[in-house]
Order: structure tokens, then sequence, then C-alpha cells
């Protein structure tokens, strides 16, 4: 009878129920004094205990599989395998993979610094992002500083901007606009070169805060894993292990970046964003019915249960009621300035963000 | 007075048998024929039962290293909502918590130092004093000289505590196998590939050492010139026992998934001289750790490029032992099912050795199933036994193979320049 055989575990169960009958019905005639009755009182108990106990190993291990078979139990199954290659021939399955390209360029200039030469101002790209894992697709910006790809060694740190804005040249969030901020500040010696990557704030079908929307868009997955992969690779940025990289948005894309940095400082490091409420995330509410993956898309929810993160954090304008001022307690950092209303300075900020990114560049 | 110490154990075994004893002494009072005095007897009965069935329990418990503590069976009371074992005040992610746990098993491959003494049970230790060393092994342990040259011969099993940066999560007792290249000159430069090996649920993270013998088959396949050195990290798959966490970002609840996949790399990658990133990185696992292993390469490909999933499953579980895990949302569970994903996501680009048995695995269609959808980027292999169980017997005959397949996905470590032959492969 095999090991897990229904039935070795009945004929177990018939045994041990009768052994238990047996007993209770003969236990006057071993109630006697002596060896012979005390040995029998035992011996009876013995084999009733045991069959229980092999009763229940039977039932379990049937249930659960762990031993299939006698040989199996006793340690004396052999044999090994061959590993095989097997998959589903390509475009078998329901999603077969499209072969995309990471990174297409699609158009690049020169950023003009008023009063110097073209090439000091390094180059402004348009490019085609997809993200491999998430499969989203996403057109953005990429500013290169003056001097990359000139034969440096040493890896460029990275800001990435996120915003709506990006194809309006009137709004200091304008792609355009952004680069010539940068392009200014690193002329002028007041920021260390840096890769600036510029996204909009709507990754995917629709804004939903740069959260991953359960069984639907994954925008987190796109800039938490795929976007570090693809820049990495693209533009020979800092790999994992010393990446330390800055976030900045307006409005949603505001909420993006402490997001990010809230949830995946390992990445975002450093997190620059204007004054709001960010306790709920923009966009129409996507939480897949559940109220605690809703609540873990309010970054106050997160600030107040989960542990203090490895992050800095500007908080520009003077907000009242901020709950990352009064919140936050080391190892995560929160400042404040206040700026005039209505304009985001951002030469000032990525001033910041290159001063908080250099000591932290170098402490890896 | 442990859950898993000899003494426990004893007193347990001997409770039953003074529970039999007291059954047999007491007998001839409830000889008679009322019906009170049947059911005298059948209480008699069972409370002996049960006393037996608890040592026999505590016996188990403690052979297999299923529950290592009380608090891993019962839990340890109340607990933040997210960080788990509350956020360990330390500086550093790792902090070694015993390195004198007897030599590396693997009489075979390592005559010198393996006289067959291994504990049954991990050691515990209340951490390193300080002394004149001259080794810095990790941030926190320098080895002596005795220590040094026995590390150099046969390895090191240091017992770690990771601190998750990111969830707060703290590990209880874990471990990781410095193999002897890592304390030779030659190597002092070189970076080790990391393969990260995950328990099944239920374990205790010893059993990956004592059942699995992962340190012992790496030590003889190297030693054999089949597979390079490479740092092994044995973590418990389960951060919160008894709760069977199932390496989920429980909403609002234990964030495993960022813990094993995030946290623990980037700690290993700060204290040890491993290299980063999925060129240097793998995961292996059994049972449960076979879905974490082939879930967390799935998850996270640009952190492990291939996975070993020893007797897993594919699919989200759900029941009694892990508790609500997915924020009653059936979208999200849908995104922990690896079967669906593949169904709905692009393949991620990871190589994953999936392991069965023609007879005995229950698991045997659920995991051909997942090998079905599997769709490049991403590539399946399979190793299946004629015959075996969920049980480490089977997986032991399968870890061999297991790992000569990871080796060859993993960047191996420069040699130092020395005449020595060349592994033939």
């Amino acid at each position: 009878m095999g090991l897990t055989s229904p039935a070795l575990i009945a004929t177990v169960a018939v045994f041990a129920a009768a052994a238990l009958a047996a007993i209770l019905w003969y236990w006057p005639k071993l109630s006697g004094r002596g060896v012979m009755p005390v040995a029998a009182r035992i011996g009876a108990l013995g084999v009733l205990q045991l069959s229980v106990l092999g009763l229940i190993f039977l039932i379990v291990n049937s249930s659960a599989e762990f031993y299939s078979s006698w040989s199996d139990l006793f340690g004396d199954q052999s044999g090994g395998g061959a590993i095989v290659a097997g998959q589903a021939p390509a475009g078998q399955n329901a999603v077969s993979s499209r072969s995309v390209a990471p990174l297409t360029e699609l158009a690049s200039s020169a950023v003009a610094v008023p009063g110097r030469p073209a090439e000091a101002g390094g180059r402004l790209q348009t490019v085609r992002l997809y993200g491999q894992l998430s499969g989203i697709s996403v057109l953005g910006y990429v500013y290169l500083p003056p001097g990359y790809g000139a034969g440096r060694v040493t890896a460029l740190p990275v800001t990435v901007v996120i915003s709506g804005e990006l194809d309006n040249p009137a709004s200091p969030y304008g792609a355009g606009v952004l680069a010539g901020t940068a392009a200014s500040q690193i002329a002028a010696h007041r920021l260390a070169p840096m890769i600036i990557v510029m996204l909009p704030a709507a990754i995917g079908q629709h804004d939903a805060g740069c959260l991953n929307v359960p069984g639907g868009t994954q925008a987190a997955l796109f800039l938490t894993q795929d976007l570090p992969q693809l820049i990495d690779s693209g533009y020979g940025a800092a790999p994992p292990a010393t990446r330390r990289w800055a976030v900045a948005g307006d409005s949603s894309g505001g909420y993006c970046a402490l997001q990010l940095a809230m949830t995946s400082s390992e990445t975002f490091a450093v997190a620059a964003v204007p004054p709001g409420g960010y306790t709920a995330p923009p966009g129409p509410a996507e939480f897949g019915g559940s109220p605690q993956i809703r609540a873990e898309d309010n970054l106050s929810w997160l600030l107040k249960h989960q542990p203090m993160q490895p992050i800095s954090v500007l908080l520009t304008g003077s907000g009242a009621g901020q709950p990352f001022l009064t919140g936050a307690r080391p190892p995560m950092h929160v400042g404040q300035v206040g700026l005039p209303p209505g304009k985001w300075q951002l030469s000032g900020v990525f001033d910041w963000i290159g001063s908080t990114l250099q000591p932290l560049a170098v402490r890896s | 007075m442990g859950l898993t110490s000899g003494f426990f154990t004893g007193l347990m075994i001997a409770l039953a048998l003074g529970s039999v004893a007291a059954t047999v002494w007491l007998w001839p009072r409830f000889a008679g024929q009322r019906l009170t005095m049947m059911a005298a007897r059948l209480g008699l009965i069972a409370a002996s039962q049960l006393l037996v069935l608890a040592a026999v329990l505590a016996f188990v418990n403690g052979y297999f290293a299923f529950f290592g503590s009380w608090s891993a069976l019962f839990g340890n009371g109340g607990s933040a909502p997210i960080a788990v074992a509350g956020a360990v005040a330390s500086s550093r992610p790792i902090v070694v918590t015993g390195s004198d746990l007897g030599p590396v098993p693997g009489g075979s491959a390592l005559p010198e130092l393996a006289d067959g003494k291994l504990a049954d049970k991990p050691p515990h230790f209340q951490g390193q004093s300080a002394s004149p060393s001259n080794v810095t092994v990790a941030p926190g342990l320098d080895l002596k000289n005795g220590a040094v040259a026995a590390a150099r011969k046969v390895g090191k099993i240091l017992q770690i505590t990771v601190t998750g940066e990111h969830t707060g999560i703290a590990g209880a007792a874990d471990y990781v196998y410095l193999p002897p290249q890592y304390f030779q000159p030659g190597y002092a430069h070189v970076r080790f590939p990391v393969v990260l090996a995950l328990t099944g649920y239920p374990n205790d993270t010893w059993s990956i050492v004592r059942w699995l013998d992962l340190p012992s088959t790496a030590a003889d396949l190297v030693a054999r010139g089949k597979i390079g050195p490479a740092v092994y990290v044995m973590m418990n798959v389960s951060v919160a026992l008894p709760r069977d966490t199932e390496c989920t970002n429980v909403p609002g609840g234990p964030q495993a998934e960022t813990f094993l996949a995030q946290d623990v790399p980037l700690a290993v990658e700060r204290t040890f001289r491993v290299q980063a990133g999925r060129s240097g990185w793998a995961v292996l696992g059994y049972s449960t750790g076979g879905y974490c292993a082939a879930k967390l390469a799935m998850m996270y490909p640009y952190q492990f490029s291939s996975a070993v999933s020893l007797a897993g499953y594919y699919t989200a579980l759900q029941d009694s032992t892990t508790g609500n895990l997915y924020g009653g949302s059936t979208a999200f569970r849908n995104e922990n099912n690896l079967d669906w994903r593949l169904m709905h996501l692009p393949a991620p680009p990871v190589s994953v050795l999936v392991t069965s048995s023609l007879v005995g695995e229950h698991d045997l269609a659920g995991t051909l199933a997942f090998l079905h959808l599997i769709h490049s980027p991403m590539h399946g292999y399979s190793l299946f036994l004629q015959q075996g169980g969920h049980n480490y017997g089977t997986w032991v005959r399968q870890l061999p193979q297991s790992l000569e397949w990871l080796n060859q996905r993993l960047t191996p470590v420069v040699p130092p320049a020395q005449p020595r032959p060349r592994p033939s492969h």
C-alpha cells in the first residue's frame, strides 16, 4: 500500500478506532494488580498511541505530500533528472513581447546661454523611453550638460523633473526653460554638471500620481525600475549601488516626486516640491477596491506609518500645516524655503539639489 | 525556555511519559461499567494522547526547525502596521550576531577541518567581543589570526541580523556563507557574486544549512571545479512569523517584497565584498521560497538575473496562515500571481529554473502551466525528477545541478594569477 494511498489511511483509521473501542470495553479486564495486567495496559496504550500518531502523520503527509513514497520517507530515493530549456515558442502567448527600442532620440538641440559660446550650454534631447518591465512608453526630454560624453569617466548625477507643463514654453517647467535655467547655473559654476530627465506628469493612460494602478498601468514600476535602467545604460549614469537621484515636480508632478522619495529612496534620495497637501493622489482614485492600498497612497499616512526614509526633502514656499515639516525625523530631513508666491524659482531649487546630491554622492 | 531547546523537548517527553504512567496507575479506579466511568476512561486516554502528540510535535519542530522560537510560533504581541520588528537603532544595515558556528559542513570537499560536527540547531551568540585581529570580514566583525587560517580553508558562516532601511523590517537570525576564497589574499580585491537563498514556510533559517546542505554543496562543487565561489545569503522567507507573508508588500502591513528585493541586496552590497546588481545576483528558494525566488526575479530583474524555484508554486496564495495579503483587492492579488503577470505584463529579462517531480509533487501541473507561459525575453528551464515528495531529500538531489545552472548565469570572480588547472565544464 502506498504511503499516501487512501486505503492505508482508512486501514490505520479503522485499526485505531478498533483499538480505542477495545481498550474502553475491555478496560476492567486489564485492571488487575501484578506484572501481567500492568504490562498489558502499557502495551494497549502504546498500540493505541502509535496508531493515532501514525494516522495523523499519514493524513498530514498525504494532504501536503511531504513524502510521496516509502522510499522517499526512508531516504533511499535516488536518481536525478536533466535540466531542460523549456518555454513556449515566441508569439504563442497572449502577450507577445514586442521588440521596442528602449531609448529613441527624436530630436536634439543646443541649449543657449546668453553671452556664452554655443557649446557651453549643453544639449536638450527629445526622447521616447520604453520601459521593458512596465510596457509603458513615455515622451520626455533629457538635458545633457556641457562636457557630457567628452571622455568623462565619473558618472554624472541625475535629476528627474516631473511636470505637466514641459511643452509649455511660457512655463518655468517648459523643457527648454528648465534646460536653460540649469545651463545658466552650470555655466556660472553655481551648479555641478548634471543630467536632467524631464517627464510628463501623466505616465501611461492618465495622471494617477505616478502610482501603480492595481492590475493596470504600472507608472511606479516604470519610474522606479525601468527609468533608472534606461538612464544608466543610455547615458552612463551612476550604477545602482551608488545611485542617488534627485526628483522635483510641480502640482501632480510634486506629488509624484514626494511619492517616489517616500517609497523608493534607494533611487530617489532627494526631492524638491512646491507646497501642497499631498494627502491623496491626483486624478481619479485607483486603489483596486482596497482601503489599505488607498491609505498607502496617502503620503501623510506613509509619513506616520512607515519608517522614516533616508531622504532630503525641500519644500518651497510657505504652505501652512505642512505635515512633512512637523512629522519628519532623521534619517529624513525636510527643509523649507520661502519663495515669492506664484513663482517657483528653479535656479534656487537646482542649486539646492546640486549641493544636497553632492555629499551624498561621495558617501558611498 | 527556548521552543527548540533540549530542555523543553525533554520536559514535553517527560510529561507525555508521565501521563501514560499515570493512566496505567489510575487504570483500576475507572474499571466500572457505568457511563461516567466510560467517559472518564476516554478523558484519560485523550489527555495522555494529547500530551504524547505535543511531545512529538516539539521534537519534530526542534528536529526540522520549522519554528525557531516562541515568538516565531505565536508572534511577539502587537507590532507596528508596517515596521514588523521595529526599527533597530543601528547605523549598520547588517549586524553580525554570531561567527563561531563550527566548521562549514562538507566532509568530502574539505578534509582539513571537517570533523563532521555540525550543530543541529542554530547556536545563539551574544555578539563579538573586540579583539586584536587582522582581517575585517564585515563592519563590526574582525577575525583573529587562527580564525583567518581556518576561514581560508573552509570559509565561514556568519549569523546576521539585517535591518531594512526602507521597510524597517529586521530579520531575526539569518546567515551568510562566505567561501574560503573570500578570505584568501589573492582574492582580496575581488567582488563575489551573490546567491540569495530563501527558506520555505514555516522554517528557521538554519534549515538551509542543516537540511538543504547549501553551504556544503556549494563548497563541494567549488572544490571540484564545477562552480565558481559565491557568497550565499540565507534568509527566512517569512519576515513576520508566524504569519506567512509570501514575500508580498502587504497593503497596510509588512513590506516583505521590498525588504527581500531591495533592502537586503542594498545592505549586503554595502557590507560585504560582493558584486552589485543583476549580473552578480541570483535568488534560490524551496517551496514558498521557490515562489518568492521566481517572483523577486520577475519583479526585480535589474537586481536578480536568474532564479531557481525548487518545488515552488506560481499563483498568489491566500489562506489561514497568510491572512489578508492583498488588501482585499483582486487586481493587486493578480499582480502577485506569476501566471497572471506572464499573461498580462511584458515578460521580464530573467532566467528561471523550476523543479518538480513527475510523481510525488502535487504542484507539478502548476509548474508545467507556469513553464508554458514563459516567453522571451524571459527564459524558462526545468528539472524534473522521476519521483520525489515535497521534502529536503528531493531538493538535495536537485541542488547541485541547480547551483551549476546558476553559476553559468552569474559573473564569475576573476581567479588570482597562480598556476592552477582550469576547471573543465
